[in-house]
């Protein structure tokens, strides 16, 4: 048993700016993180961080954008706020050492991005993630944050509706640990794992999320997941929007271009989900080849790729076997952002469980609504970071988290410890390999409760997930051992997912409407009179399912975000 | 390119377990399908998803961005992520990767094993406290002082961003020669971050910094073989940095430590070697690892197989003209302490 004021389960982006604002503040505490704080996915992030802070441009504008972006069921206070902190967030990122690229004057230069009225994207070349990260981890060793580094989250404690500390697993050794906390924040990302094509790395899983569940604080906004148009058809790795900034066309199989069918006037350049969803309506009528459409670039002509795009030209050799000069690039559109996540107030607490907060990724403030805009979640981890951590401060120093609530930590490693040991007492005979209960889950996400939903698709993955669930019963693994067991972690990791794919499933089955990018062919439009809410997905221990349930938008009652058709 | 019938190979893993505080290694060999697109760590994924769920790797990103698959394949550090089979299997020029000689029958193998320089816990991995422990007594972070510059502009991190790539995956430390001879050695990897703050303008302390780094354990004990810049998978080159901290420190007046009066003889060795390893010449020309001065250490390192394979310190200067041509270019255009990194386009979102 280790004893801290503040435990935070997740070393991303979120995590470590959440750590930053309890250790300056004098509190104890602590990251655990199942990977090095460096490797977290934050570090992948390439394109930049949204924030007003031009004085020509103004934090009302990013906000009317975000608002109307998420097709109106963002939270608009923690919008409001997450806007007007934003030039501040990115300021202490600077201040403490980022290299932000910077304008001839000194300034941090800025670049356009989708779906936004001024270019607002500060950035550090392209690897704006990986160089916050390194500037946080650097704080995080400045400060002395205690790092639980590669220990894996097991479940989160919980005591009379609050949330007392978690169970972690050191995986170098495999011994369990309690670590009781006055305040517990998650913030391990998002569960883009679920579809077989993603950018995520492998270990989003939905870890935190699942765990917040179990423990009796719902999760909200699952259904809503955004799909980016180019992900390379087999690895799932990200081309680039600048590419078709550049000039490339999307053609189908027969070679043509079909873009002038949806967008007439953006052409390849519509947003994102409209894209998408052009591109899976000409794979479904046939124009498709092994499940994707190609990208472009042949008529910019050997020079111009050579010259402007060698690292793209470099990923098709690379990773799909084709010279983009020669032939066209396969793609398809690929899931990259998780907008679900465990549902907070608009500073970062769980609606239900006491002392549980989250940040970034994992949670649901909820800036994005139903569709996130590029570059809006690294912001949303800095200034949640920032926000969640003083409101946990707060907590621990003049609220309910002074008087700490204890859970016995001996029964809670118990408990924990004899899952494990069922789980590897699991005979391989009869049972079933965790590698088979993944590719089908994937691939029946991918197929039937991605870009384009309807009620036929959505039973047909239901059953998928009910085929999954019975799997994880006789779901075996061959480690048997203490040390560094990845086999038993993946095993973990893969109940975490399939909770977090019955929860997109069901509530993609409950949300009877389209709206951002939750799209369903059986009830194309969005309906603003029964549907401007949040869906919550909460976890039943005695049935073992997900139960649904409603959380109001908070409005603001500014009439510029009153509900308008979506055009771009 | 889908291959109807793909083609297999011999992937040969160097499997390890610790027993009561020892270590026994084993060799095991899998057959592993694999077509034009398949990275060595799509093989491992392979591997523990359809036969052997207990081999043990670490991995995340898949995209070369996150630093957790760095490995040994076929002799060198990688990234498995980054690294494909038929680079392997055929070697590929572009890529410096030369070809796979050992083989099972008719058919070379790949072969996979841990990173050196570094403890083995499980199979393919390494205790990462040893590098990052090092990492750490740099002190890795921007600090307050009397040398803090107020002014940045859009040319100050020039420097920053090229050392700043580093995704601290070890490939450079796992290959790095000086360690193996001393495992105190700071490595490469530290000292490419320590070049990070001293070049930052933002930096208080850069001077005492460098007094720092100038001690034991730290910029004078690089053997300049250059095999970091071989095997950093993002091109920060850790040898430049540490050259140009040299050169730094140096510029400082900080020469009083056994490396710096070495490297002011060096200078003036020079001509009448007829041999040279400056970096200078290095990144000039493709694939030299020479480092002439250690040349004899190289040499008894090489004979307790100490240094991966190829090794090539072959490179002489032909003509003292020559060498004396360099000196004098060098001597006229010293170091490039203020070389510019390129920054690279607009990224994904
Ligand atoms: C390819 C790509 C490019 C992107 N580009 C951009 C961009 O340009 N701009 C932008 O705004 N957004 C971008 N995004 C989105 C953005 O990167 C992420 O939303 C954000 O970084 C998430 O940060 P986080 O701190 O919430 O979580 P993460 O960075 O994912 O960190 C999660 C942490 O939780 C830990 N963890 C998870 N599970 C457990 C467990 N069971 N036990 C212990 N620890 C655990 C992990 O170890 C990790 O430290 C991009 C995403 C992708 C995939
Ligand atoms: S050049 Fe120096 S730091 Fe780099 S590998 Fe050789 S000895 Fe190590
Ligand atoms: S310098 Fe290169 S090889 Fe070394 S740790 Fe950094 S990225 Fe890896
Ligand atoms: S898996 Fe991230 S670098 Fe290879």
């Amino acid at each position: 048993m280790a004893q801290h004021d503040i435990v935070i389960i997740g070393a991303g982006l979120a995590g470590l700016r959440a750590a930053f604002e309890g250790v300056t503040a004098g509190l104890n505490t602590a990251v655990v993180s199942k990977i090095h704080p460096l490797r977290s996915h934050s570090c992948a992030a390439q394109g930049g961080v949204n924030a007003a802070i031009n004085p020509a441009d103004d934090w009302h504008h990013h906000a009317y954008d975000t608002v109307k972006g998420a097709d109106f069921v963002g939270d608009q206070d923690s919008i409001d706020m997450m806007c007007a902190e934003a030039p501040q967030a990115v300021l202490d990122l600077d201040k403490m050492g980022c290299p932000f690229s910077r304008e001839d004057d000194g300034t941090i230069a800025q670049r356009a991005f989708g779906g936004q009225n001024f270019p607002r994207t500060a950035y550090a070349a392209d690897r704006t993630g990986h160089a916050m990260l390194h500037t946080l981890w650097e704080q995080a060793i400045k400060y002395g944050v205690h790092v639980y580094d590669e220990y894996f989250l097991m479940e989160l404690t919980s005591e009379n509706q609050r949330a007392t500390g978690a169970v972690v697993m050191d995986i170098r050794t495999g011994k369990l640990q309690h670590l009781q906390a006055k305040a517990v924040c998650v913030a391990t990302g998002g569960y883009g794992r679920m579809f077989a094509a993603n950018t995520n790395a492998m270990t989003n899983t939905g870890d935190g999320i699942a765990h917040a569940m179990r423990a009796g604080a719902p999760a909200a906004d699952l259904e809503f997941v955004q799909f980016h148009p180019t992900g390379l058809l087999r690895s799932g790795i990200l081309i680039s929007e600048g590419v078709r900034g550049e000039g490339a066309y999307l053609i189908g199989a027969d070679g043509q271009r079909f873009m002038q069918k949806y967008a007439p006037n953006k052409l390849e350049l519509a947003s994102r989900d409209v894209v998408s969803r052009s591109m899976v309506t000409e794979i479904n009528q046939g124009n498709g080849k092994n499940g994707g459409v190609f990208l472009d670039v042949r008529h910019l002509g050997k020079h111009l790729i050579l010259e402007r795009l060698p690292q793209i030209r470099q990923l098709a050799m690379d990773f799909e076997g084709v010279d983009p000069i020669d032939e066209p690039i396969p793609v398809r559109p690929t899931c990259h952002y998780t907008m679900g996540g465990i549902r907070t107030d608009k500073l970062g607490q769980s609606i239900a469980l006491k002392g549980l907060f989250a940040a970034g990724e994992a949670a649901c403030v909820s800036v994005h609504g139903a569709n996130r805009l590029g570059a809006n979640s690294l912001l949303e981890t800095i200034v949640f970071g920032k926000i969640t951590g003083k409101d946990m401060v707060d907590f621990v120093k003049n609220r309910e988290g002074r008087d700490g609530v204890a859970t016995d930590s001996t029964h809670a490693v118990a408990k924990v410890s004899a899952r494990i040991a069922a789980l590897k007492a699991r005979p391989r005979e009869g049972g079933v390999r965790q590698s088979s209960i993944r590719e089908a889950l994937v691939n029946e996400m991918q197929e039937n409760c991605s870009v384009f939903r309807d009620e036929a698709r959505l039973n047909s993955a239901w059953s998928a997930i009910k085929a999954a669930k019975d799997g994880l019963s006789k779901m075996y693994i061959d480690d048997k051992s203490e040390a560094f067991n990845t086999d038993l972690i993946t095993a973990l990791e893969m109940e975490n997912l399939v909770l977090m794919a019955e929860g997109t499933v069901a509530t993609a089955m409950e949300r009877k409407e389209s709206r951002g990018a939750h799209s369903r062919t059986d009830f194309p439009t969005r309906d603003d009179e029964h549907w401007m809410t949040h869906i919550t997905a909460g976890y039943d221990p005695a049935t073992r399912e997900v139960v649904l349930g409603r959380d109001a938008v908070r409005i603001t009652g500014n009439p510029q975000y009153a509900p308008a058709e979506r055009k771009y | 390119m889908q291959t109807a019938h793909p083609q297999t190979t011999t992937l040969r893993i160097l499997r390890g377990t610790v027993t009561n505080g020892k270590l026994v290694q084993q060799n095991q060999d899998f057959t592993i399908p694999y077509d034009a697109t398949t990275t060595v760590l799509g093989a491992l994924e392979y591997v523990k998803g359809e036969i052997d769920g207990s081999l043990t790797f670490r991995r995340s990103c898949r995209a070369s961005i996150c630093g957790s698959c760095a490995m040994v394949v076929n002799g060198r550090s990688r990234l498995a992520c980054k690294t494909k089979v038929i680079d392997i299997l055929g070697g590929n020029e572009a890529k410096n990767i030369a070809a796979a000689s050992v083989a099972v029958g008719e058919a070379n193998v790949i072969e996979v094993g841990p990173q050196r320089n570094q403890p083995v816990l499980k199979d393919l991995v390494v205790d990462i406290e040893p590098f990052y422990k090092k990492v750490k007594e740099i002190l890795p972070y921007v600090q307050e002082g009397p040398e803090k510059e107020e002014n940045v502009t859009k040319d100050s991190f020039s420097q920053v961003n090229m050392v700043s790539n580093c995704i601290m995956c070890g490939a450079c430390y796992s290959d790095c020669t000086a360690m193996v001879e001393n495992p105190s050695f700071i490595g490469p990897a530290a000292l490419a971050k320590a070049y990070r703050f001293v070049s930052d303008p933002r930096e208080g302390n850069k001077t005492e910094r460098l007094k720092e780094l100038s001690e034991k354990n730290g910029i004078w004990d690089c053997t300049r073989c250059g095999m970091c810049i071989d095997a950093c998978p993002k091109g920060v080159a850790p040898m430049e940095a540490i050259v140009k901290l040299r050169s730094l420190a140096m510029e400082a007046g900080i020469t009083h430590t056994e490396g710096a009066k070495h490297a002011m003889a060096f200078k003036d060795d020079i001509a009448t070697w007829g041999v040279l390893n400056e970096p200078f010449m290095l990144l000039k020309t493709k694939g030299v690892m020479g480092a002439i001065a250690q040349i004899p250490n190289a040499l008894n390192l090489a004979k307790v197989g100490k240094i991966p394979h190829p090794f090539p310190f072959d490179h002489k200067v032909e003509g003292l003209d020559e060498v004396k041509a360099i000196y004098a270019e060098l001597k006229k255009n010293p170091l490039d302490v203020k070389t510019k990194a390129a920054d690279s386009g607009p990224g994904a979102g």
